[in-house]
């Protein structure tokens, strides 16, 4: 509902063109999780209602890839916490992506983006598909003279961001800002510390005890209200790494299978893992961390064989089953208009 | 009016007379203006993309893309201090170079670039926050840009090899060399000249001497024989080897 009257708007703008339409814009009234930090916003990207909008219509935009093929959305799919499903993503022709496509929630609070964290902003990764030739392949300035056609996408532009025209820097900030809204904290597990002891169940309960206790660590990377520390660790997923993770940004060998920890968040939702798709299911992530992964000399040396028995490691996964926020993937006004 | 006195202005008038004659005539303050060209060359001839050449290894090379940025490009005054040019440009050797700037007349003495983006402005930052017309913008950048791994791309050398430099062969080794990261940034400073600027424009070429790079007279190898792909830090040998022998490939007519 609360994008009823923003849409409104829009439909009138667009079927008078002859009137001048004037857009008023408004601060953003979406509710933070609770028990989440305050968030910090970038000074000259705060969010408004139609800065917010801007970047959803840009989202699911076909024209941000090269043959109009592909939008952010054809990755990143709502009902999949914002995932895709496949190993690898597919980018422009088919082309086969490098990695896994990661969710996309609580960026808001992520402190650096991509898996090795060579990107310090929400605004400036929105550079990396839009340029990567194995996922949106777009050129700049023909993205931009295609947008810029676009009337409603310009008053938008206006009313958001006080410009004319719709640019690099109008683009980026469009999508920073709408990806900024994909909080995700209202899992039943969410509930269940807000004092809703009915929330979880007998097995649950042991998963979760497992989960945060010094017998499995899995809480010393998977930690806090995000469940990632944002830190980067080598958890022997492989003997040798075809994709050196944080070393590709650092160039250091100590670096090399050092992958930012993803958030737990919606887990059931984001398979296949790892951060090449490689595992299928939960079940085998939980094998390999129970086998203590694979050797490497960069392996974090909390993964070590658990002796985990079979109920233990199916208590694991139910625990991790409430971290699913069933409202947060099924929020229409996360989807494209029209659908 | 006495004697002394006639003797005392006689003194000073002739005081004045030599200091006038001895000095270069000072520079009116004002505007003029220097204009800084970039070109690459090779063996003293102009470089060519797309053509190919022998380099000292035996190698034929051919060049499809060679680019980089220059930073904070300065004329030093005789007093030391530092006139600015142009702050960033991104050359395209397929192109003109030319850059020109309002300076103050007077005498200078070297100038001074760094080849690559500062590093104040290299890491972590943002191109869409420049104007397009911008050679750090998104656009402006022309792809020098790497997006997964925020920095500018310092250098580009693309192209193709034939390794056994035998004339008519096929070229299929692939050159990919782009310089990048705070490491590989170089700052030319030109050997001392003397340079009078009042009134009017100068022209400083800046020669890219580009079968220097690849030659063996270079203190630092760089043999597409040996290595020719690197993206910045995946082979830090050679983009330091590169940007060594860029640095010590350019010469300077002020």
């Amino acid at each position: 509902m609360r994008w009823f009257s923003v849409v409104g708007i829009l439909f009138l703008v667009g079927c008078a063109e002859s009137i001048q339409p004037t857009l008023t814009d408004s601060e953003w009234t979406g509710r933070v999780p609770a028990g989440f930090p305050e968030v910090v916003y970038p000074e000259d990207n705060k969010p408004t209602k139609l800065r917010v909008e801007l970047g959803r219509r840009l989202f699911y935009d076909n024209r941000l890839s090269g043959d109009g093929s592909l939008h952010c959305g054809s990755c990143h799919v709502l009902s999949a916490a914002f995932t895709d499903g496949r190993t690898t993503s597919t980018g422009l022709h088919g082309i086969a992506g490098k990695r896994n496509a990661p969710t996309l929630v609580n960026l808001a609070w992520m402190k650096r983006l991509m898996m090795e964290g060579g990107v310090p902003t929400l605004e400036t990764q929105a550079l990396a598909p839009l340029h990567d030739s194995t996922e949106m392949a777009a050129s700049v300035m023909p993205l931009l003279v295609k947008l810029n056609e676009d009337l409603l996408l310009k008053e938008l532009t206006r009313a958001a961001y006080g410009r004319d025209s719709i640019d690099a820097y109008v683009v980026t900030r469009a999508l920073a800002c709408f990806q900024r809204t994909l909080m995700s904290g209202d899992g039943r597990y969410d509930r269940y510390k807000q004092g809703r002891k009915d929330q979880l169940n007998e097995k649950e309960v042991r998963g979760m005890n497992l989960f945060f206790s010094t017998r499995t660590h899995c809480s010393e990377c998977h930690s806090g209200v995000f469940f990632t520390d944002m830190d980067y660790h080598n958890i022997g997923l492989a003997v040798e790494y075809a994709d050196e993770g944080k070393a590709r940004a650092t160039h250091l060998p100590e670096d090399i299978g050092r992958f930012k920890t993803p958030t737990l968040r919606n887990i059931q939702l984001t398979s296949p893992y790892m951060h090449d798709g490689s595992i299928a299911s939960l079940e085998e992530v939980i094998t390999l961390y129970n086998q203590g992964g694979h050797e490497h000399p960069n392996k974090d040396n909390r993964i070590v064989p658990l002796g985990l028995t079979e109920e233990e490691q199916a208590d694991l996964i139910a625990f991790l089953t409430t971290l699913t926020d069933w409202n947060f993937v099924q929020n229409k006004d996360l989807l494209p208009l029209m659908r | 009016m006495n004697r002394s006195f006639c003797l005392f202005a006689l003194v000073i008038i002739s005081l004045v007379l030599q200091s006038c004659k001895d000095e270069e005539p000072t520079p009116v303050p004002g505007k003029s203006s220097a204009t800084i060209t970039f070109d690459a060359r090779w063996e003293g001839t102009p470089f060519q993309i797309q053509q190919v050449y022998l380099d000292d290894f035996g190698n034929r090379i051919r060049c499809d893309k060679f680019m980089n940025y220059f930073s904070f490009i300065k004329l030093v005054a005789e007093d030391g201090s530092e006139v600015l040019v142009k702050d960033f440009v991104l050359a395209d050797y397929t192109g003109d170079n030319s850059y020109t700037a309002e300076v103050p007349s007077g005498k200078y003495t070297a100038l001074k670039f760094g080849i690559g983006v500062d590093r104040d402005y290299n890491k972590d930052q943002d191109p869409a926050q420049y104007p397009s017309s911008s050679p750090l913008s998104v656009a402006g950048s022309q792809g020098m840009f790497w997006v997964w791994n925020t920095g500018y791309i310092f250098a580009k050398f693309e192209g193709k090899a034939d390794t056994t430099g035998t004339a008519g062969v096929e070229l299929l080794s692939p050159i990919a060399i782009h310089a990048g990261d705070d490491f590989s940034y170089r700052t030319f400073t030109s050997q001392p000249f003397n340079v009078t600027i009042d009134g009017a424009n100068h022209v400083f070429a800046v020669h890219i001497n580009v079968d220097r790079i690849f030659s063996p007279d270079q203190g630092n190898v760089v043999n597409i024989a040996q290595d020719a792909i690197t993206h910045g830090g995946t082979n830090p040998d050679l983009t330091n080897n590169f940007m060594d022998n860029y640095l010590a490939a350019i010469s300077l007519e002020p």
